[in-house]
């Protein structure tokens, strides 16, 4: 980078400099000393969004097992943790007794915590240690409902929410007012404002959608792109997806019973099975022209929801002949591929700029809660970082790149997604060359990409967003050239 | 005659918002009985976006009139009346004048813009047959349906997150107009606090609220979220039915004609219910809306009232005693300032006399002492005139000048006295005053010319002659012996000698008597002079004394009088005062029966329900 200095550097260097600007106070020096060892851990990204949101399905879809809801009720005001382990375990962290080992019992799909014997409001932290591959470089965490907000507009719950995650995926079934209200107080801070891009906006329980109709999930991803448009919405998250929780977790899960029953209900003609599968009490409680148990029907509509069983006979009928078949189909329409991939994207190719983020807002609170001699200048330098940090600009960037608001065609698009890491963020696969491409390769073409994209950041006829967004691309190219004469050195 | 009854309460409750002047209650109450006696049910359908509101109301006239979509569709209300033929229009209300209330009385000219029926959905989104800058508007649909030509009419409003104020949608979607409320929500979740906040708002001023759980077909365990939703309803202690219905069924089962469909979509419950209330209306429901018309009514006339009587209660605690209490203390202090004052006159006019004496006699003093000077060498023979002048001047002078003293004391000494009085004002003094007399010399007493023994030529030759013999003899003799003769020079010269000097000792003892005799002459005209003056300063002195002592009685009297008289009068306002309170009390009271009374026969109109019914075989 031209800066000299990458982000998570210099934040690792701020993070020093505070140290020694707070040194006799011990409970700062705390709090640093924890921030610099977040920096080395993995991510953490937090599902939060207000009541009945499905938190805990998407968060199971995103793991692919059941492991949550752990403390049962939404509003314990638990925060569960998810974490990579060798043995699976739970850790229950109260306020007031020393940290305690939960009984914990395997179910074939994911697992139940044996939470008796605690009373509501004790527990502050469940960790729960689970071997799977998806927790590997990040770490989940189910939150409590996010209630109205209050008279000042903030909640405690979100504001933990904000101190404690390096990200977010903020539920909410329409993205109405009172939903975005709680997310802007996250603004409040000057980090907050430079940077809002730890934020995915997730539609969730968009199987609801117009009642259930079978193209529930088509419009709502038009309704999440529709409202990503919306300049309140996009200036608080860096992308929003539709993603029925449901659908995918079942498409996650789906077991041989679960498709045999499925193939069976798929074996009746449509005109007859459809009355069936009006209403769930006619699915559960009717006459079915096939024999099958009320229990599996009920299980399946568990699973399912109505409209999933609807979708998911449609799909059977139409060609998805096998498991596997119906389960990627299920996946690939629940909108839960796009909601990991933006995750991927956006969250977990960037860990180091998100883990950066958390640190400058965590030093930043330090230092507006506890002012003294030298804040000041800590203040500045604070500003001085994001100001120049060119990773929140690109990740900004592919935000918006993902909608049809900058006004790119495709191939542009692409290239811009592709150069700013959109796709990836090794060198190779950002310049679009072979993996095993010489430094002399990839040289060629990162300047060559510099220099078209600068004839863009400089065309007069190019709108002035378009214009500011070749210059995003521009400065990665440069960095990427810098970073090409440090290896070559 | 049923209706009678409650015509007779909302007619009386007028007359009372009258009597009360309350105008604003008033135009309430007339607006409520003007819609208790349209025959029409004027259904207002409220909820959160993206519940169903729209889908219900189709669902209730069986006809997809309300455009349904998957984000926020709704944006004017609609309103569904019956028509003989199916029409759509547009009616939009001028843009509201300021100053003049939004739902005054009279005729507003409306604008109605007449919409094909395939652009319902356009013209309910906002888009068609709406001038900008206009005032609200709202969509009304005309329907040949059974339902609505009985008398029903739907209103459908935009979502709100914030239904307690619907606002915006316009005096159409009022709360205020409408006979029944159906709050929709859809069985994905249960009742949220907003959603209870909403109810608990809305059952405070309408009789009929009930809640519609709507998409119980999406929902497997849509009957556990009713059971919650009920027990959230009774823990909030909102009196409203819970009705689970499901528009989907509802629409397929008018499709496909399946009666036992239909049943299960619930909506003959709820269309029974809305029924109900459409044949109740004149009776039931007018009813109850009246005993809750009379509770806010008989509630905002009563707080004034009560309010009014509390405030008495506290002052009459405050009033009068304290009004007693401050004349009781006025009367002690009164009497312990006439103590005051007479001590002080008295202490001030002793030290005022003692003073002015002492004053007099050091002037006199003064004098005399210069006068044993002045006579120690000076022979009052010669110096008589001016002497005696000078002193005549000087004791004037001293006269005068204690005199003038005198005054000043006194005047220190009234101010002094009518210091005591300062609580009751400033001029206390009285108005004579003491002044030095011009006559003061006059009075005095003259001084005479004392008798002094003047040394005459006689006395003189005949001292002298007795002097010269002693000398001439004692000389003569002496020299005789000498032989000389007795008479020689010497002893002539010697006898000259003798009688000189005797000549001047007894002038100089003549001259002193006559000192002493003027000295003595002096002091006793002194001493008449200070009696005199003295005596002339005490009796001045009494009289000032009396003379104050006279004013400050006469003082003292007027102000316990006038004390008296306030207290007197102060007493008798309080007790007319107490009077009219009680008098306001009774009317309060009285009042306060009235709508007591007023509010029992309101309730009796729900509580004596089934007694039209017992009543009915007699009458």
């Amino acid at each position: 980078m031209t800066v000299g200095l990458r982000l998570h550097e210099a934040v690792w260097g701020l993070l020093h400099q505070a140290l020694h600007l707070y040194r006799d106070n011990p409970r700062a020096t705390a709090h640093l000393r924890h921030q610099l060892a977040r920096l080395e851990q993995p991510l953490r990204i937090a599902v939060a969004g207000p009541w009945r949101s499905g938190k805990s399905t998407v968060l199971n879809a995103m793991m692919g097992e059941e492991v949550a809801p752990v403390g049962g009720a939404d509003g314990d005001g638990v925060f569960t943790w998810y974490e990579d382990g060798t043995q699976p375990r739970a850790t229950a962290y109260s306020v007031s007794h020393p940290p305690q080992e939960l009984a914990m019992a395997k179910s074939a799909t994911g697992m139940r915590v044996d939470l008796v014997g605690w009373r509501a409001g004790e527990l502050r932290d469940i960790v729960v240690r689970w071997p799977t591959r998806a927790l590997r470089q990040v770490t989940l965490i189910d939150t409590p409902a996010i209630t109205e907000a209050g008279q000042h507009g903030r909640t405690s719950v979100m504001d933990r929410v904000l101190r404690d995650a390096d990200a977010v995926l903020y539920l909410t079934r329409d993205g109405r007012g009172t939903d975005l209200r709680a997310l802007e107080s996250s603004r409040e801070s000057a980090v907050g404002q430079a940077a809002p891009v730890n934020v995915i906006m997730v539609l969730s329980r968009v199987d609801e959608t117009g009642g259930g109709r079978i193209d529930a999930l088509l419009t709502a991803r038009q309704l999440a792109r529709r409202q990503h448009r919306d300049p309140r919405v996009n200036a608080l998250c860096v992308n929003l997806v539709a993603c029925s929780g449901q659908i995918g977790l079942a498409g996650r899960v789906l077991s041989e019973s679960d498709f045999a029953a499925l193939a069976q209900l798929a074996r009746v003609p449509r005109p007859e099975l459809e009355p069936h599968l009006l209403s769930a009490d006619r699915f559960v409680r009717g006459e079915l022209p096939v024999r099958l148990d009320a229990e599996v029907r009920a299980a399946l509509l568990d699973r399912l929801g109505l409209f999933g069983v609807r979708l998911a006979t449609t799909l059977v009928r139409t060609g998805c002949d096998s498991r596997t078949k119906l389960s990627a189909e299920l996946i690939r329409r629940s909108g839960l591929t796009e909601l990991r991939e933006s995750v991927n994207r956006f969250f977990v190719d960037r860990r180091d700029t998100l883990k950066s983020r958390s640190a400058l807002a965590a030093v930043e609170t330090l230092l507006r809660t506890e002012p003294g001699p030298g804040t000041g200048e800590l203040f500045g330098t604070v500003e001085q970082i994001l100001a120049g940090a060119h990773e929140f600009q690109e990740l900004r960037l592919l935000g918006a790149l993902r909608g049809p608001g900058l006004g790119f065609d495709t191939e542009l698009t692409t290239q811009a997604r592709r150069l700013i890491g959109g796709d990836g963020m090794d060198l190779a696969t950002r310049l679009g060359v072979e993996h095993d491409a010489t430094v002399q390769q990839l040289w060629e073409a990162a300047s060559e990409a510099q220099w078209r994209w600068r004839d863009r950041a400089e065309d007069p006829l190019l709108r002035l967003a378009q214009r500011r967004a070749a210059q995003v691309v521009v400065r990665s190219c440069e960095g990427m050239l810098a970073e090409l004469v440090e290896g070559g050195r | 005659m049923t209706a009678g009854i409650w015509l007779d309460v909302l007619d009386e409750m007028a007359r009372t918002c009258r009597e009360h002047g309350r105008a604003d209650l008033l135009q309430a109450v007339r607006q409520k009985r003007a819609q208790l006696l349209d025959p029409t049910l004027r259904v207002l359908v409220i909820g959160e976006p993206n519940q169903g509101k729209s889908q219900l109301v189709n669902a209730i006239v069986n006809a997809p009139v309300c455009p349904v979509g998957d984000g926020r569709t709704t944006v004017l209300p609609t309103v569904l009346r019956h028509a003989e033929t199916a029409s759509a229009t547009v009616v939009q209300a001028p843009p509201s004048v300021p100053g003049r209330p939004a739902d005054a009385a009279g005729p507003v000219t409306v604008e109605r813009t007449p919409v094909p029926l395939d652009q319902i959905a356009a013209g309910v989104s906002g888009a068609v047959g709406r001038r900008s800058g206009g005032g609200p508007a709202y969509v009304e649909v005309g329907l040949p349906r059974a339902l609505l030509g009985a008398g029903l009419m739907l209103v459908d409003t935009p979502g709100s997150d914030d239904v307690a104020a619907p606002g915006g949608a316009g005096p159409i979607a009022a709360l205020s107009h409408a006979d029944a409320v159906l709050l929709v929500s859809d069985s994905t979740r249960e009742l949220s606090v907003a959603e209870l906040n909403v109810l608990l708002h809305v059952t405070r001023a309408h009789p009929n609220v009930a809640v519609v759980q709507t998409k119980i077909d999406l929902v497997a365990d849509w009957r556990a979220v009713a059971e919650r939703n009920r027990r959230h309803l009774a823990e909030a202690g909102v009196p409203a039915t819970l009705i689970p219905v499901s528009a989907a069924l509802r629409l397929r089962a008018a499709a496909t004609d399946d009666h036992a469909l239909n049943a299960e979509s619930g909506f003959p419950a709820l269309i029974t219910r809305l029924q109900q209330n459409l044949a109740g209306k004149p009776d039931v429901l007018a009813r109850t809306a009246v005993v809750l018309t009379a509770r806010t009514v008989v509630e905002q006339l009563a707080a004034p009232l009560r309010a009014e009587l509390e405030g008495q209660r506290a002052e009459e605690q405050s009033g009068p005693i304290s009004r007693l209490h401050a004349a009781q203390r006025e009367v002690d202090e009164l009497r312990r300032c006439s103590t005051r004052w007479q001590n002080t006159l008295a202490d001030e006019m002793a030290d005022l006399l003692s003073d002015v004496e002492h004053d007099l006699r050091d002037r006199t003093r003064q004098i005399l002492r210069m006068v044993d000077e002045a006579f120690e060498t000076a022979d009052p023979l010669v110096t008589w005139d001016t002497f005696q002048e000078w002193l005549q001047r000087s004791l004037i002078e001293a006269a005068e000048a204690n005199r003038e003293w005198l005054v000043q004391r006194c005047d220190w000494a009234a101010r002094r006295v009518a210091d005591t009085f300062a609580r009751y004002g400033d001029d206390m003094l009285p108005s004579w005053s003491m002044t030095v007399p011009e006559d003061l010399g006059d009075r005095l007493p003259e001084m005479e010319r004392p008798s002094i023994d003047r040394f005459t030529a006689s006395q003189k030759v005949f001292t002298g002659m007795k002097g010269s013999y002693g000398g001439l003899l004692m000389f003569g003799l002496a020299l005789t012996l000498a032989g000389m003769p007795m008479i020689n020079p010497v002893s002539i010269g010697a006898g000259a000698l003798f009688g000189g000097k005797s000549i001047r000792d007894e002038g100089r003892q003549l001259l002193r008597r006559r000192q002493a005799t003027v000295k003595t002459a002096i002091q006793r005209h002194v001493d008449d002079f200070f009696v005199r003056v003295t005596k002339d300063c005490r009796d001045s002195t009494r009289q000032v004394q009396r003379m104050l002592r006279d004013h400050f009685t006469a003082l003292t009297e007027e102000l316990q009088e006038a004390i008296i008289q306030s207290f007197r009068t102060a007493k008798q306002a309080a007790d007319t005062e107490a009077a009219v309170r009680d008098q306001r009390q009774r009317e309060i009271r009285l009042r306060m029966a009235r709508l007591a009374e007023l509010y029992e026969r309101a309730q009796q109109l729900t509580v004596a329900r089934p007694a039209p019914a017992s009543l009915g075989p007699r009458a």
